[in-house]
């Protein structure tokens, strides 16, 4: 480790020990005892809910205030400038003690938007929102999804209308995270229908409390609310809060797109990894009585072998980003075998129980695995589909040919719409 | 902190030179019919002193690790390549480290990592099982010392070992026993393989002089000890041969047309490549993983093992297996290497024993 990083993680040890608790060691897992629930969504009550969120915006403020809000950003916004190695060292050590959970502000906001509006945004909006962001006071959603744009996002059709010094923006967005709780949203809108489509979109930082904005939750198949629906009638936008130029939108969402923080190494903590230890589900099989069943063990040892693999991966990727080397494949590969394992890890679940996870005995960490087996089809679906993920491992990493069609070409008006309208 | 990474990639390249050069597809049909090239294997010794690499310096090695070995194990894999490699520095050499027998490790190691000496490891008999318990031959002291009777089968490289390290039963319970070529009452028969690419012969014994090799009775540890290791060294093998079928199929997806296209460019092709790639990014990771964790004899390595043990069996029976589809008709065909991966990989998977053994393995070493 060179020397300027071995200064970093003594002065990173420091703050975190003048600011947190060490992480506990995980109490000896006993059958029966303590929560059973296994929640891959939040199911928060909203007091709960609200009580989390101000902890993770109070921990922000003390991250920023002590120079470890944005590590890797410029100085002139609040920014640390120093290097995404840095973050990853940070992250990494931070992982070792007990602090609230950020993720409401960083995945989004703070791992994709900031980096976003500081490479393409205008000089108020930089000023105005990148230090708030940072220190914990403005979150961020991500306004691109629409229910007629989902794997294919830049056929998206909410417009935007130019007027004096500002845009009228009509449309609909869907599957936005973190809306409820933001005050700012990275919208995507179609400014020229009659370009093809990526090159007829442009995007903007819109109000999340301007009038038109109107945000509905949107219940999932688990019962949950994860994700809001984010309806835009005539919202006013200034032309300051346009993020790259116009009719350049599609350039402006891949730097977010870019920027989606990798997963790599934090998906081996959580409830759900803890309810999928080799200890816990040996626990299962033994107070379900299939300790010996021949075909359930097999299960569960493909199913523990592609789950330590996965492991294995990340920790490698993790090694090589901590070391500066650029990561391959690995992070599409770790996502894509996440989805996977949990898919399996449920339904191998679901087998152990039998008729204990279609109704409730009341027995302890039975019925409660039902909370995963309705989350996991989400995990094929978000942040891409299985399907684009296996487009873009083929295509970037394997170098295939894409699949040759019109709609790179056409006129964003004239490509076949669903249900046939255009 | 960078894992010796530049180091790592250098060794990569000169085996991968090495063997384009020395065992190309023309040498690997060759060696097919008439076994291993000896002046090939002696170049590996002289000139990249590969069978010394992972053994200790005081016996002749050049001391460095199993991270080391995987790499060039990767490469031999990837090539198909014939040698007596796996079977001399992988089963017999860490047979003889695991044994903690001084003096066998100083008479016999120095010749393996010199290369002069092709050694085998016979463990598995009839029943083809490489659990110690299960071995019925048998050892007996008599006035000359040891001596053994009984048959062992699926010994790789066993009808040209120079040496040949045998597990038998003695009074105390299963033993390692060291016998050398040529010794009286010895008997090597070559068996058909699958795999036309790994040799495997039937050794029989009947009251062959033999030396002790470590402590009486305590074969059923060491073997445990190999046999993690030999996972993790197949792993390697497996991780390579995975991925040279990716390549295959992912380059004959590009430049091969159908309907006007390149076949790679239809989602059920292309799919078929990712899920290809997935698994070989993930055998790769838990080889590599398993070998460091050995390397820094950490507690999880058992696990590790195993664990390499089973994805790198799957991924490299499925990437062989959709590497033949991918190619359609002329990945059927004989003069196509595809079936000569297929049939390492069914090989390799089943060795030690297969889904039958490895998955009660993993859950064994997880303590389940």
């Amino acid at each position: 480790m060179p020397d300027d990083l071995l200064q970093f993680t003594r002065e990173v040890r420091e703050f975190l020990d003048a600011h947190a608790p060490r992480a506990a060691e995980r109490a000896a897992f006993r059958w029966g005892e303590g929560d059973d629930r296994v929640a891959y969504f939040g199911a928060d009550p909203p007091e709960v809910e609200e009580r989390k969120l101000r902890a993770a915006r109070d921990w922000q403020r003390t991250r920023y205030s002590s120079g470890f809000g944005w590590i890797s950003g410029p100085p002139e916004y609040g920014g640390r400038g120093l290097t995404p190695v840095h973050e990853l060292v940070y992250d990494g050590i931070e992982s070792e003690y007990d602090v609230p959970d950020t993720g409401t502000l960083s995945v989004i906001g703070l791992g994709m938007i900031g980096p976003t509006i500081l490479a393409h945004g205008q000089q108020p909006a930089k000023d105005r929102y990148l230090p708030a962001m940072y220190r914990g006071d403005v979150i961020a959603c991500q306004l691109f999804s629409e229910p007629e744009a989902g794997s294919d996002l830049a056929s998206l059709q909410t417009r935007a209308v130019p007027g004096p010094g500002e845009w009228i923006l009509d449309g609909q967005k869907v599957w936005t995270s973190v809306a409820q709780h933001s005050q700012i949203g990275m919208a995507l809108c179609r400014t020229d229908p009659d370009a093809p489509k990526h090159k007829g979109i442009t995007a903007f930082l819109v109000d999340m409390s301007a009038p038109g904005v109107d945000v509905r939750p949107l219940r999932q198949m688990s019962g949950g609310s994860d994700f809001n629906e984010v309806f835009l009638s005539g919202v006013r936008v200034p032309d300051d809060h346009r993020l790259g130029e116009v009719n350049g939108g599609w350039r402006v969402a891949l730097t977010t797109l870019m920027n989606e923080r990798a997963t790599v190494g934090s998906e081996g903590s959580g409830p759900v990894a803890e309810a999928l230890s080799p200890e816990r589900l040996s626990a299962l099989m033994r107070a379900t009585w299939t300790w010996d069943d021949r075909a359930l063990r097999r299960d569960l040892s493909e199913l523990l072998a592609d789950m330590m693999a996965t492991g294995y991966l990340n920790a490698r990727a993790f090694r090589r980003m901590q070391a500066g080397v650029a990561p391959g494949p690995e992070m599409s590969v770790a996502k894509l075998m996440y989805a996977q394992n949990l898919t399996r890890a449920a339904h191998f679940t679901s087998r152990v129980l039998g008729p204990l996870i279609i109704a409730d005995t009341g027995e302890w960490g039975t019925y409660a695995w039902t909370e995963l087996l309705l989350a996991t089809p989400a995990l094929r679906i978000l942040g891409g589909t299985e399907e684009i993920m296996k487009n873009i491992l083929a295509e970037r990493v394997l170098g295939l040919p894409k699949e040759p069609g019109i709609d790179t070409t056409s006129p964003f008006r004239a490509l076949p719409k669903s249900g046939g309208t255009s | 902190m960078n894992d010796g990474k530049e180091e790592l990639d250098e060794l990569r390249e000169a085996v991968r030179e090495f063997l384009a050069a020395k065992s190309p597809a023309s040498a690997v049909r060759a060696a097919m019919d008439t076994g291993y090239d000896p002046a090939v294997w002696d170049q590996m010794a002289r000139q990249l002193r590969l069978p010394g690499l992972a053994l200790p310096s005081e016996f002749g090695g050049d001391g460095f690790g199993l991270t080391e070995l995987e790499v060039v194990l990767e490469e031999m894999g990837a090539a198909l390549a014939c040698s007596p490699f796996f079977a001399t520095v992988v089963l017999a050499a860490q047979a003889l480290l695991a044994s903690a027998d001084e003096a066998a490790c100083a008479r016999y190691l120095p010749g393996i990592a010199a290369g002069r000496t092709i050694a085998a490891l016979a463990a598995a008999e009839g029943n083809a099982s490489w659990d110690p318990a299960m071995v019925a031959a048998r050892a007996e002291r008599t006035a000359a010392g040891w001596a053994l009777s009984g048959k062992k089968s699926f010994v790789i490289d066993g009808a040209i070992a120079d040496l040949v390290l045998v597990v038998a039963r003695s009074t105390a319970g299963p033993s390692l026993f060291a016998v050398d070529r040529g010794a009286s009452g010895l008997r090597a028969e070559p068996m058909t393989t699958l795999d036309p690419t790994r040799a495997m012969a039937v050794l029989t014994f009947d009251q062959v002089p033999a030396v002790l090799v470590g402590t009486e009775g305590r074969a059923g540890a060491l073997m445990s000890r190999v046999l993690d290791l030999a996972c993790v060294a197949l792993a390697a093998e497996q991780a390579g041969g995975a991925r040279r079928c990716l390549e295959m199929s992912a380059s004959y997806a590009g430049t091969r047309f159908q309907f006007g296209r390149p076949i790679g460019s239809f989602q059920a092709v292309k799919h078929k490549c990712a899920d290809m790639l997935v698994r070989v990014e993930l055998a790769e990771a838990t080889a590599r993983e398993a070998a460091r964790l050995a390397d820094e004899a950490a507690a999880e390595f058992a696990v590790a093992a195993a664990t390499a043990h089973i994805c790198c069996s799957q991924a490299y029976l499925f990437a062989a297996a959709e590497n033949i589809q991918v190619h359609g008709g002329i990945g059927f065909t004989w003069e196509h290497p595809a079936h000569l991966y297929f049939r390492r990989a069914k090989s390799c998977e089943l060795l030690f024993g297969g889904p039958a053994v490895y998955h009660e393995r993993l859950l064994d070493r997880l303590g389940i």
